[in-house]
């Protein structure tokens, strides 16, 4: 498996440069009443991407069911910027300009 | 038919014919070598299956099951007939090795000489050998399988590696490539596409196998608008080589390229032959490798290209036709034996018989009639009417009986052909010929594997009988008679259209635009360019011959149960072997591919794809347009491991003062990306010897009673600053950060979101918008990212500055510390001035250093933080200072024996994904106020806290082994008889933990440990029985009383002394 990405400051380059760092979940959830549930949710639960539901509940977090995902991407072997990118874990292709969120 | 000039240039040796002009050996420059230490010779240009074939050599090994002697079958490697032992390495493949002078090549799996294998008995028992019968009949009582396995592996499999041997100068080399347009195949399809695309300005990379390009054209001598086919082959290389990329008038294609216009510059080709393509990934990366030749720095070198576009011209190899013993050695491709006489100058045999079913292999015949070797007979499998009536025409005039709907039933001989039956597809026909050679195949399969890797949907079509591609991937393009075309001229048609094709997609993403792409009028005016020239292939192409129908033959006629007639020929499948696996449910490809092993050697999928998909499909009584492939896998060819592995480049880094160390006889070891002192003195090849154990314990005793020196330059170092630099160490760091006061050490650790501790390190505040700190060295590498992840949706104003390598880092700990330091700085660093934690900024000798006053070894001691080029001077003014007290280096052993006396941790020896910052007493260190800064792994805290059957980290005095004072550097414990590290913890007979560390401590006067228990074990003062395996199957059990660290100054009197 191989492929590229494009990083927001250098540009299209190989999949071996980048190091993954999962769905975009949004940002850490408020602490303030925060119940051991619900942080091990957000913490541990990822959504299928064009699959089913994950189990009860997911779907409060506001996680839309589609073939797409958007995830981040750590640009560690060039300039070290962490992006966010639009995928399609079936073929593994960026959507195009959707490449350069910082 | 006429035969190509320049035959009959010098002469032949003895058993070779007259060089042609096609021949690649050269006949002045004899290579001597030995073949199972027979003395033999060969040329300049054979490959190791030629010589040895010109030697008289038949047999080339053994099979791996039946032990079948097997001969030369193909010449590209399509089986593993020819895999040898070449100079002790073995399974080198001698289709594709060139001969080189010296060279001692063996044959494999056989005992003694392969003309007498001392398993051969084992082919009569063929029928204890059903397909999958290694799965079903070895495994009852499965206690006896380890047995069976042994004597299987001695019997049956390929090449034995001397793990030992090291057959000379072994270098590997690898290349990273980039192109616009990468081309997979070097023959007339592939040629024309690379010509085709740098017509259009665009890089262009192509890749042949063969040493040389032309493909199926190189050693043909039949005319082809009015000049020899090798001659067309040897034309286009010239033009690629040359880079000239106009049309020459002769050739039938459309005129001058118009973008060549706008594209002044001579067009860009880089050729790479001896060089298999390995497999075509996802945005198009080919990867390969070439095999180094004479005056190759290189024995083979990895290859990866990433293209824009691939053009796959992996042209065609021969279907082999399944008959009975269609594996005796004499049993050839009819390229094989035409190869062998046009590009080798090898007489293939002496009465030729051929079984075929395609217009190249009755046009081999008749060339190898003409080179004079006799041709008793060809059958052709397809009925009359059906081939070049040009070719029926010439065998007629030659006088050799041609015999259409005929082909081989049998081949005759025990160990080698010496005759065979033919029999007619319909009818009772059947006739009985004598031969030394029987050229047998059932027309072509295509070379799909570059394809199928890309991820190209495949079908079967009737009209070609081949698997041709239906979908192909983006910016994939298939060329040449891959796509079952036969005529030369439409094949250099189909890849011109496929080279445009593949420079209109590469404009065409160029005008696309985007950010990344040099967008712009010029490339959409190329790219307007490309797709004129494209139409323009298009219609060219279309007005000659297509695709030319395909034999659908599955095995010889008159097939009966109880032939042997191979399927596979790596792993002796038979056609019965085929429908023993369908009656037992086996009945599609992929299944019976693992269950009876066809097609999983090394030819993988070359010799037994199409013709398993067929046969299957067949015994199903599915039509043939529903026959599916089984999955190429990649490698295509096999590259060594070594190439794999790469060159092998030890790159480490080096602490400032590592030549200082080096020096002093420090014992490096590798941690991390560093090499670092591991002890000082004492016999670096036997890390437990007396010495070492001697000099350790100096080095431990020196710093507990005296002073010592470590250089702990790897120690991660950052700067930190910003508006928002409080707010990240406040995400980040598990304690409250904003109580960093300036000129005080903040200690604190890293958690993850489970809660696990990741990292400890001192935090210093320089004001209020700065500061600095420290990470382990094994952490320093990920820091920043760790940073940025943890606040990448926060848009927080911060900068951090990974300063590791700017400054080295020398600790300076022992009771005599302070009175050394005096003596180089004149700032006040009294204990009232400097105390415990405290950080300053002192000169040592003019230079500034940044000094913190830690107590990791549990002594006094300054962590000095020097600019790395000052590291040395530093270092010498300590030493010199301390002579008089007799200062000496420490080593990481010594830190590690000392920090663990201390009860200090260290991060993944005393805690472990399982416990969390609480469970290893350091929950001391969490800010459990703060919910404003979402600490990472604060509500994994708070969730574990008083959860029942957590591990917690406890200290242990060990009862026994107090005998032992031999505290062991590297190896991890006290010594034989007593517990190292990773010795269970039991209680009552059941496991409740493990040992994390344990040493011998000169200092205490006995073992101390640290362990991970059961919670409810976790309790002071209680006894647990310590179990150490020694050597298999002997226990030492040993009791230990849990105490709580620190062992060694509890009260932490020396760290603020």
């Amino acid at each position: 498996m191989t492929f590229r990405l494009t990083c927001p400051v250098c540009g299209k380059r190989d999949i071996c440069e980048f190091t993954f760092g999962g769905q975009e979940r949004g940002p850490r959830p408020e602490q303030e009443g925060l119940s051991a549930e619900e942080h091990f949710r957000w913490v541990q639960f990822r959504m299928i991407p064009g699959g089913a539901e994950p189990a009860q509940g997911a779907g409060q977090r506001g996680w839309r069911q589609a073939a797409l995902q958007q995830e981040w991407w750590y640009h560690g072997q060039g300039c070290g910027v962490w992006f966010r990118t639009t995928r399609d874990p079936a073929t593994n292709r960026e959507v195009e300009g959707d490449g350069g969120e910082g | 038919m006429t035969v190509g000039r320049g035959e009959g240039v010098g002469g032949a040796p003895t058993g070779r014919l007259t060089p042609g002009p096609a021949c690649r050996v050269d006949f002045s420059r004899p290579l001597a070598f030995r073949f199972l230490g027979r003395p033999m010779t060969g040329f300049a240009g054979d490959t190791v299956a030629s010589a040895l074939y010109a030697n008289g050599v038949r047999i080339f090994g053994r099979s791996l099951k039946y032990h079948r002697p097997r001969g030369l079958y193909s010449l590209d490697g399509e089986s593993s007939n020819a895999l040898m032992e070449i100079d002790g390495v073995p399974n080198e493949c001698a289709e594709t090795t060139a001969l080189r002078v010296g060279m001692s090549i063996r044959a494999q799996n056989v005992r003694g000489d392969p003309r007498t294998d001392r398993f051969a008995f084992l082919d009569a028992f063929d029928r204890l050998m059903p397909a999958g019968f290694y799965y079903r009949l070895f495994h009852r009582p499965y206690r006896l399988w380890p047995l069976f396995q042994k004597g299987l592996r001695r019997m049956a499999g390929t090449g034995v590696l001397d793990p030992v041997a090291r057959p000379g100068p072994d270098v590997r080399a690898e290349r990273y490539l980039n192109a616009d347009v990468a081309v997979v195949g070097g023959g007339q399809a592939g040629m024309a596409a690379a010509l085709a695309a740098a017509e259009s300005g665009l890089r262009v990379c192509l890749f042949e196998r063969r040493g040389w390009l032309g493909g199926h054209l190189a050693w043909r001598v039949r005319e082809y608008e009015g000049e020899p086919q090798y001659e067309r082959a040897e034309g286009l290389a010239r033009r690629l080589s040359a880079g000239e990329t106009a049309a020459p008038a002769t050739h039938p294609a459309p005129a001058m390229h118009p973008a060549r216009a706008t594209h002044p510059a001579p067009a860009i080709v880089k050729v790479f032959t001896n060089s298999p393509v390995t497999g075509v990934w996802g945005e198009n990366l080919v990867t390969g490798f070439t095999v180094g030749g004479e005056g190759d720095p290189f024995r083979e070198c990895h290859l990866e290209c990433r293209a824009k576009a691939v053009v796959v011209a992996a042209g065609c190899m021969e279907r082999p036709l399944v008959f009975n013993h269609n594996d005796r050695p004499g049993v050839m491709q009819a390229g094989t034996a035409w190869r062998l006489a046009r590009t080798y100058g090898v007489k293939p045999g002496n009465a030729v018989v051929f079984s075929v079913a395609d217009d190249l292999s009755l046009e081999a015949a008749v060339d190898l009639a003409d080179l004079g070797v006799p041709v008793q007979a060809v059958a052709d499998a397809r009925e009359a009417g059906h081939q070049d009536p040009a070719l029926g025409a010439a065998l007629e005039e030659r006088g050799i009986p041609f015999l259409p709907g005929w082909a081989a039933s049998r081949a005759l001989g025990r160990k080698r052909v010496t005759g065979c039956e033919l029999r007619t597809l319909r009818g009772a026909g059947s006739r009985r010929l004598r031969c030394d050679l029987l050229v047998a195949n059932a027309g072509w399969q295509p070379g799909i594997g570059a394809l199928a890797t890309a991820g190209a949907r495949l079908a079967y079509c009737t009209h070609t009988h081949t698997f041709q591609p239906v979908q192909l991937p983006r910016g994939v393009f298939a060329a040449g008679s891959l796509t079952g075309l036969r005529d030369p001229r439409s094949i250099e048609a189909s890849g011109r259209l496929a080279g445009c094709r593949a420079a209109e997609w590469c404009l065409g993403e160029a005008a696309r635009g985007g950010r990344w792409n040099r967008g712009g009028a010029e490339s959409r005016g190329a790219a307007t360019v490309a797709a004129r020239a494209t139409e323009a292939a298009e219609r060219n192409a279309e007005s000659l011959p297509g695709p030319e129908p395909g034999c659908d033959i599955l095995h010889g006629p008159g097939i009966r149960r109880g032939a042997k007639a191979f399927v596979d020929l790596d792993e002796d499948g038979t056609w019965k072997n085929v429908v023993e696996s369908a009656a037992q449910g086996f009945d599609v490809p992929e299944l019976a591919k693992r269950f009876g092993g066809f097609g999983l050697g090394p030819g993988q999928y070359r010799v037994t794809g199409q013709n398993l998909a067929m046969i299957m499909a067949d015994l199903r009584g599915d039509p043939l347009e529903n026959a599916s492939p089984t999955t190429v896998r990649p490698p295509l060819v096999a590259p060594s491991l070594a190439t794999l592995a790469g060159p092998g480049h030890d790159v480490h880094k080096r602490t400032p003062l590592h030549g200082e160390l080096a020096s002093r006889g420090a014992v490096f070891r590798r941690a991390g990306p560093w090499l670092r002192a591991r002890h000082f003195g004492g016999d670096p090849r036997h890390g437990a010897s007396e010495a070492t154990a001697h000099r350790l314990r100096e080095e431990i005793l020196n710093v507990r009673r005296n002073v010592g020196l470590l250089d702990s330059s790897p120690l991660g170092k950052f700067r930190i600053f910003g508006p928002d630099a409080l707010n990240a160490l406040q995400r980040v760091y598990i304690s409250d950060i904003s109580r960093a006061r300036p000129g005080r050490c903040l200690y604190s650790a890293l958690c993850n979101d489970m809660a696990h501790v990741l990292d400890d390190g001192a935090i210093v505040m320089d004001n209020g918008r700065e500061y600095y700190f420290t990470t382990s060295s094994a952490r320093a590498g990920s820091t920043m990212e760790w940073f940025r992840y943890h606040t990448r949706h926060d848009g927080w104003d911060f900068h951090l500055v990974n300063v590791t390598d700017v400054f080295g880092s020398i600790n300076l700990a022992g009771p005599n510390a302070r009175r050394v330091l005096e003596r180089v700085t004149d700032d006040d660093i009294s204990n009232e001035a400097f105390p415990y934690m405290g950080c300053r900024w002192i000169t040592v000798g003019d230079v500034e250093v940044r000094c913190l006053r830690l107590g990791f070894v549990g002594e006094l001691s300054y962590e000095l933080h020097v600019p790395s080029s000052y590291c040395q001077f530093v270092w010498d003014l300590l030493v010199a200072a301390g002579a008089d007290f007799g200062i000496q280096p420490f080593g990481l052993e010594a830190q590690y024996c000392l920090r663990a006396e201390k009860g200090h941790i260290i991060v993944g020896a005393e805690s472990e994904a399982r416990v969390t910052l609480t469970d290893i007493g350091m929950g001391w260190l969490w800010d459990r106020e703060d919910t404003v800064s979402k600490k990472v792994g604060a509500p994994a805290l708070r969730a574990c806290e008083g959860q029942p059957g957590r591990l917690k980290l406890v200290g242990l005095r060990v009862r026994q082994g107090a005998g032992s004072s031999r505290a062991e550097p590297g190896a991890s414990g006290a010594g034989p008889g007593s517990p190292r590290d990773g010795a269970l913890v039991l209680d009552r007979g059941e496991i409740v933990g493990h040992v994390c560390t344990t040493r011998y401590s000169d200092t205490l006067g006995w073992q101390y440990g640290m362990a991970l228990v059961r919670e409810e074990v976790a309790v002071k003062g209680g006894r647990v029985v310590l179990q150490e395996e020694d050597a298999p199957g002997t226990k030492v059990i040993c009791m230990a009383t849990i105490v709580s660290p620190p062992f060694y100054d509890p009260g932490g009197e020396r760290l603020r002394a």
